[in-house]
């Protein structure tokens, strides 16, 4: 949920920094550092992370004209392109990591930051607004037992009808008729009622089915690197779109490339589960000394056995180190074995001969190709949750395919989803819908009302 | 002859041919469908074996597992690119004496599209259709993909440092060294050469062109001081006269010069209308010539005569060879226009006779248009080839007098009428270095290939007209081992200036001379590096150039002996250069020959263009009773070709045409295609000459028998002589049988055209036109749509006739944008081109003299379209924003809508071009390059071109114009990102960015303001829809075509 939250407060800061004007808090000034700087700049505020430790900031840059911190915070590199002297110390002290741009952060919001950059001690924090849990029925369920009481209630009159029968053919002096359930099976309705149910239920069934080939829903392959959203985006709540970077943007949601897991962890060399053996993946497909956090020149020329030793010798030192050994033991030989093989298996396989180089993640969400589907759209015009689609990725170690992304799906969506119509100045132009809002004549408009059904939204 | 509404497309309906009109009643062709080779018959066993098979074959595929995919991102990606997003880079097309400056489309690190750069204003965001097909090139299988030796037909791989050793050992040994090019326009290109020349002074470079201007460039050198080509105001010309000069098309500066020309016949929505009037002087049609007002036809051996008559009327002096008496008198017309005209006209002519050429700028210095619409200061640099080099160069190497010899760009062992004898003196040569990018013609006789970049990978830079510098630069790294050619001479000659050790040695060496030449002589910006950044991004470099004014040299004297003499011969024959092919260099490019001619309509190859002979009542024959197809054998200068005839209007009767270009033998997919012609030519003084007299033309009676000409494809319907009637009948009203119904098209309104000084008749006849169409079309007891297509958004477009010149830019930027696939010659014979645009070429006016009007005919998008009423699956329906929509993956191939498309617009996939379905045995009858095994697009290189935002289409479905529905999409979202309204450059098709002369106008049509509603509401009544009477509503609306005849012309 926290997640959920903070998602949320980090698309109403993009959408609301132009609207809203509040003037800088210290509460404000925290949401937006969890949700923008808490992922590479340390909370203590005291110590380095990916990010340089930020109290005292305003000292450090009170040489300078406020707006330049400001213009630094929104687009740091730019104001290194300019000369400024401040600027410049900044990135000689760190290069080559990038820091994010933020051009949406109004100067209020900055300064917001900066209060609560100056005491980051706790303060209230307001709720963001709640992601609505919609509890669906499970509707099979309510017609089973629906069809279960209505086969009850036949059952019921048909003993009353038999019996009512009996009752007359007793004032007739005839004797009662007793049928067995066999009986009552084998008459014509009921052999009738069955074929026609069975033709019925195995027809939806095969339309069903076939509707369903190819998809893939609770997809679930194993990954070269095991990554966990679950920690990354979970516990340390880090922004979807600080790794999937081009969803507001673009059509391709992207996977980070290496130098994107390298911000953090050219810090973070060891995971607090899997310790050396699934970030040295990384380290060796961008090629990353970790011993002595400098990245190689002419790594791509290096031969596997070069690489094998310069990983080893970390795995191995790693070992001892955590288990303060000075030399390796057979456990840990094993260990270094076993981690370095599944280096190589993780990077190079028959298509791709070398270490170096992409890491080749298998595909989880897969639309055919006549299926255009666009994530800025979604992301930054319709402001969609990640989570509506992709499920609680936060919540999940091995990523799978929440959703059917079957057409149906899409489109009950459509129509169900409200298009964000007052907020965005490109909506004007449905000039019939907002004086149907305005005089009552309709109470919303559906992406379904400005087109969002037809084929060749999606299909060209 | 009479002819409903006064156009026609070919003789076969103006005769109202019996058979034709029944093959267009029916919807899909059946004249080839029996082109089988017996291999498609079908028995009911057959029949059952392929339905088991594909019950089996379903359900297999059904229990199949879906495939892993992988997403593999970037190592560390770069800043610049999105994946998903489309990048912009300024660059330039160049190749030979043409000039693009462009935008490429990248995604994900690949051109994919060429847009124009409407920064320059040389071409202010132009193209041409070599231009739009360039990319294609870009993925050409056949392009050398290593350095190496030459030997047996293939390249011997070697490495670069190699190559390079050996090539500066055979350098250094002495001797004569020539390097062979085209017209080379690149200041950095040409330092690069003058390195070379210093390094080697022995050395020498010899430029040509394969189609020449040589005598123009002497005949400007003789008389102003300048061989340079002057800049040619058209806009400001009101009488334009050309003898036989293709300024719209192939000569010149075409892109620049069309839209200059254009811009003076723009009439509908004009305050008042006004117009240049053009003359042209030709034999064959050229595309110049169909847009002309009037043509006067001419033998192309009368031309030296018609350019005297013509300055013998505004001089004085006669005495020039003597003209037809028809051609003479209307020549007498045309030079009173021009002095009515004084100042304000141009004369022209292509001839490549230098006695001519002083001619027609004496004409121009009589008529005072020295310096007023003939500009020195505009001049263009980009002709500077003179093909008397080359025979001097033959003499040189049969002399044993050349060491060394290099060939840049051009093509010298094929492209020139003396191709054969440079072959032989090419042999002599001992070192002989190929630096094309095609195992063409001339690297085939080479020793050494050092095959240079395709632009689209190089850097370089291009100085087309005085102050206006362009930028070239790569927008993907080399595919292949090449190197460019400019490098390469750098390379060789050890320059100083060439450091090698970076990454792009040449990059540097282009960026020094830019910040060393071009920065001092500008304000604009404070830091070379800025000027070069912002240079770079832009395009375009555009300084005003030097105030040049000419004067006519008085000393030079008028030879009227020195121009062409008219033949006595029966027969003459044109030589002429087609605007896609060019003088062959582009006929490697599928995109461009699979682009109809603009005006014989054929394709895939060249093809002897005949007059057709009206017997002046009631028959229209080819001449000698040739019909199209039939092959004959051609004699001309002692050569003989075989090739296939296309029937011409506007052809003068006597002479035959034929393009150049066809018949390659090497290099890629133009080999086979076509027949050679260029030795047919001849060359007087050293200057070839585009025409041929005393030629025989013997019928084989034999028939090509896949005759690619779409000139019937797809017309909308026709009008015919009925048997019972006695008297022409409407051919879909009779196979209706509902006379008079609105539905049964008695009257097609396809063009309305007229005079200008009947403008106001054509006015009010459109005007009764309109109100009677909307009467019919409230006939109706359906509602309309008003309210549901009046909220948000509705599309729309706008096409002037008076600026279509039929160029084609817009057809292969639709190719190109919409992965329309190539089809190859075969198919496009049984009618299955699959082009979404196509140029409609009909003929009006005089029979024999006829008139143009060209009509790009796209789906009309009808907010009552019929097709989408007869689909059984609604996999064509509409949208709320007007579209036509096409589902291709509902789509299950009945081709109702096609058969119920009243344009005629809709596309059936019949084979599987784009080799998108699973079986490989629907691949072998798709188009192949020859000698390729795979299908053209089943190659991956190939496929590289794709615009991934468009679906590849299968086997089996419809596909159609869709408006560019992705740009609209791409529009709207970055207008809903920006959270702004949709303005008008949010969405510009790929036709309408493509066109040269902004003929093209699209847009939303409920903002009155957009472009698209000002362009249709200005042109008031002229604006029309084809045939609007129907009540199919379409959303494409035509201005009538307008011209400015002179009537008294032939009287």
């Amino acid at each position: 949920m926290l997640l959920k939250r903070i998602c949320w407060v980090f698309i109403l800061v993009i959408v609301a920094s132009a609207s809203l004007h509040a003037g800088p808090s210290k509460e404000a000034g925290k949401e937006l550092f969890m949700a923008n700087c808490a992922a590479c700049h340390n909370k203590n505020m005291k110590d380095n992370l990916t990010g340089p430790a930020l109290a005292g900031v305003e000292e450090r840059w009170s040489a300078f004209p406020r707006k330049d911190l400001y213009a630094w915070v929104r687009n740091s590199q730019a104001l290194i392109a300019t000369g400024h002297p401040r600027a410049n110390e900044l990135w000689a002290k760190w290069k080559p990591t990038l820091m994010n741009n933020f051009p949406g952060l109004t100067d209020d919001q900055i300064e917001s930051l900066i209060l609560y950059i100056k005491e980051p001690g706790s303060g209230p924090v307001k709720d963001g607004p709640k992601v609505e849990e919609k509890k669906e029925a499970s509707l099979p369920w309510v017609f089973i037992g629906l069809g279960g009481i209505l086969l009850l209630l036949a059952f019921a009159l048909m003993r009353i009808v038999d019996n009512l029968a009996n009752v007359s053919r007793a004032k007739d002096g005839l004797p009662p008729i007793e049928r067995s359930m066999y009986q009552v099976l084998t008459t014509k309705g009921a052999i009738a009622f069955l074929v026609f149910a069975t033709v019925l239920i195995f027809g939806y069934k095969a339309v069903d089915n076939a509707t369903r080939m190819g998809r893939e829903q609770n997809y679930k392959p194993d990954q070269p690197i095991n990554f966990s959203h679950k920690i990354h985006a979970g516990v340390n709540k880090i922004d979807c779109q600080y790794c999937h970077d081009t969803a507001r943007r673009s059509k391709q949601s992207g996977i980070p490339g290496a130098n994107t897991c390298m911000n953090c962890h050219s810090a973070v060399k060891k995971g607090t589960i899997s310790g050396t053996s699934e970030i040295t993946k990384i380290f060796a497909s961008i090629g990353f000394d970790p011993i002595t956090s400098k990245y190689m020149e002419g790594y791509d020329n290096w031969s596997d056995k070069q690489i094998e030793d310069l990983y080893k010798k970390w795995i191995g030192q790693e070992y001892m180190a955590s288990n303060s050994l000075t030399s390796l033991d057979e456990n840990g030989k094993d260990i270094v074995e076993n981690q370095w093989e599944g280096i190589v298996k993780a990077l190079k396989d028959d298509s791709n001969g070398k270490i170096q180089g992409p890491i080749e993640w298998t595909r989880v969400h897969n639309l055919p190709d006549h299926a255009y589907f666009n994530h800025a759209q979604h992301v930054t015009v319709g402001q969609v949750a990640c989570q509506k689609c992709h499920g609680k990725v936060e919540e999940m170690d091995v990523v799978f395919q929440y959703s059917t992304l079957g057409m149906g799906w899409c489109i009950n969506c459509h129509r169900e989803t409200e298009v964000k119509f007052k907020d965005n100045d490109y909506y004007k132009q449905y000039e019939r819908y907002h004086n149907e809002l305005k005089s009552g004549k309709r109470d919303k408009v559906t992406v379904a009302d400005i087109g969002g059904l037809e084929c060749q939204k999606c299909h060209y | 002859m009479h002819h409903d509404n006064g156009i026609w497309v070919g003789s076969e309906d103006l005769m109202r041919d019996e058979a034709f009109a029944k093959s267009s009643q029916s919807e899909f062709s059946v004249e080839n469908i029996d082109q089988t080779d017996g291999k498609w018959q079908a028995s009911r066993r057959d029949f059952l074996k392929l339905m088991g098979f594909g019950l089996g074959a379903a359900t297999i595929a059904a229990s199949c597992e879906i495939p892993v995919k992988k997403a593999i991102p970037y190592v560390t990606k770069p800043d610049e690119i999105v994946p998903g997003v489309a990048n912009y880079f300024a660059s330039t097309f160049v190749n030979g004496s043409d000039y693009c400056p462009i935008l490429v489309k990248t995604r994900e690190g690949r051109p994919i599209k060429i847009e124009g750069n409407t920064l320059s204003t040389v071409t202010n965001g132009g193209t041409s259709a070599r231009a739009q097909a360039s990319v294609l090139s870009l993925y050409d299988t056949r392009r050398i993909q290593n350095a190496g030796t030459v030997k047996e037909g293939s390249v011997t791989k070697m490495d670069w440092a190699g190559l390079d050793r050996e090539v500066k050992a055979k350098l250094a040994t002495g001797g004569n060294i020539r390097i062979v090019t085209n017209s080379i326009f690149s200041p950095s290109g040409e330092s690069a050469m003058r390195e070379f020349v210093a390094q080697y002074p022995t050395a020498s470079i010899i430029s040509y062109d394969a189609v020449s201007s040589a005598a123009l460039l002497e005949a400007n050198e003789k008389c102003f001081g300048f061989n340079l080509f002057p800049k040619y105001k058209f806009d400001e010309a009101a009488v334009i006269c050309s003898f036989g000069a293709d300024f719209l098309g192939t000569w010149g500066n075409p892109v620049q010069q069309a839209r200059d020309y254009t811009k003076g016949r723009k009439v509908a929505g004009a305050k008042t209308p006004k117009m240049s009037r053009h003359y042209q002087v030709e034999g064959y049609m050229s595309l110049t010539g169909s847009n002309a007002d009037s043509r006067i036809q001419i033998r192309p051996s009368e031309m030296g005569a018609a350019i005297s008559a013509l300055y013998a009327e505004l001089s004085g002096n006669g005495g020039g060879p003597k003209l037809n008496d028809k051609a003479a008198s209307a020549i007498k017309k045309v030079a009173k226009d021009l002095q009515s005209a004084r100042g304000k006209s141009i004369v022209v002519s292509g001839s490549n006779n230098v006695a001519e050429q002083i001619i027609v700028n004496k004409i121009n210095d009589l008529l005072g248009n020295i310096n007023s619409t003939i500009d020195f200061n505009g001049a263009s640099f980009t002709h500077s080839g003179d093909e008397r080099q080359v025979a001097k160069l033959i003499d040189e190497m049969n002399g044993g007098q050349v060491a060394t010899i290099l060939v840049w760009g051009a093509n010298p062992a094929w492209e020139l009428p003396n191709a054969e004898a440079f072959k032989a003196a090419f042999a002599k040569v001992g070192t002989r270095i190929s630096l094309n990018t095609n195992l063409d013609e001339t690297t085939l006789l080479c020793t050494h290939a050092a095959p240079t970049n395709h632009f689209l990978e190089s850097w370089g830079d291009a100085l087309p007209v005085a102050g206006k510098f362009s930028i070239i630069q790569p927008t993907i790294a080399p595919l292949f081992a090449t190197r460019q050619a400019e490098h390469s001479l750098l390379v060789w000659c050890d320059s100083p200036n060439l450091n090698s050790s970076s990454e792009q040695p040449y990059y540097e060496y282009v960026k020094a001379n830019w910040q060393k030449d071009y920065f001092p002589n500008q304000t604009k910006y404070l830091t070379p590096d800025a000027f070069w950044e912002m240079s770079l991004h832009d395009g375009v470099h555009e300084v005003p150039p030097h105030d040049i004014t000419v004067s006519f040299d008085q000393a030079v004297s008028v030879d009227l002996n020195g121009v062409s003499q008219p033949s006595t011969s029966e027969l003459e024959i044109s030589f002429f250069e087609t605007v896609n092919i060019g003088g062959g260099q582009y006929a490697h490019n599928p995109w461009l020959q699979e682009m109809p001619d603009p005006v014989t309509r054929t394709v895939w190859g060249n093809y002897l263009s005949i007059p057709v002979e009206w017997d002046g009542v009631n028959n229209i024959d080819g001449w000698m009773g040739l019909n199209d197809g039939d092959e004959v054998d051609v004699e001309v200068n002692g050569q003989k070709f075989k090739c296939s005839v296309v029937k011409n209007f506007g052809q003068t009767v006597g002479t035959v045409a034929i393009a150049l270009g066809g018949g390659r033998q090497a290099g890629g997919c133009g080999v086979s295609h076509g027949v050679n012609v260029n030795a047919a030519m001849k060359q007087e003084n050293g200057l070839t000459q585009y025409y041929g007299v005393d030629v025989k033309v013997t019928p084989t009676g034999t028939k090509d028998k896949h005759f690619a000409c779409v000139q019937h494809h797809n017309s909308m319907g026709v009008t015919a002589m009925g048997k019972e009637e006695g008297k022409v009948i409407n051919a879909d009203e009779k196979s209706l049988g509902w006379k008079g119904f609105q539905g049964s098209l008695t009257d097609r309104s396809i063009i309305f055209q007229t005079n200008i000084k009947d403008l106001q008749k054509l006015e009010h006849k459109l005007e009764e036109f309109h109100e009677e169409s909307t009467h019919l079309n409230s006939q109706t007891l359906y509602p309309d749509n008003i309210e549901y297509f009046g909220t948000g958004m509705k599309w729309g477009m706008y096409i002037d006739l008076n600026s279509c010149i039929g160029c084609g830019a817009c057809q292969v930027a639709c190719v190109s944008e919409n992965n329309v696939p190539v089809v190859g010659k075969k198919e496009v014979a049984r009618h299955h081109e699959m082009t979404w645009l196509r140029i409609d070429r009909y003929f009006y006016g005089d029979l024999e003299n006829p008139k143009v009007v060209y009509q790009p005919m796209m789906c009309q998008h009808c907010d009552n379209a019929p097709c989408e009423n007869v689909c059984p699956v609604n996999a064509t329906n509409h949208s709320m924003e007007g579209l036509n929509q096409m589902a291709y993956n509902r789509c299950i191939g009945t081709r109702y809508c096609a058969n119920n498309c009243p344009y005629k617009v809709r596309r059936f996939n019949w084979l599987d071009y784009t080799t998108a379905d699973v079986w490989p045995s629907n691949e072998e009858r798709v188009f192949h390059v020859e000698g390729e095994n795979l299908p053209f697009y089943a190659d991956n290189l190939v496929r590289m071109v794709l615009n991934p935002d468009v679906t590849v289409r299968t086997r089996g479905v419809i596909e159609k114009c869709s408006f560019c529905v992705q740009r609209i999409q791409e529009g709207k979202l970055t207008a809903k990102k920006e959270s702004r309204a949709i303005q008008d450059n949010d969405v510009r098709t790929a036709c309408q960015t493509a066109c040269p002369t902004g003929a093209i106008v699209f847009g939303n049509t409920n903002n009155p303001e957009s472009e698209v509603s000002k362009a249709s509401k200005n042109a008031g009544a002229l604006a029309y829809k084809v045939l609007e009477e129907i009540n199919v509503r379409p959303g494409v609306n035509y201005s009538a075509k307008i011209h400015n005849a002179n009537e008294e012309l032939f009287s």
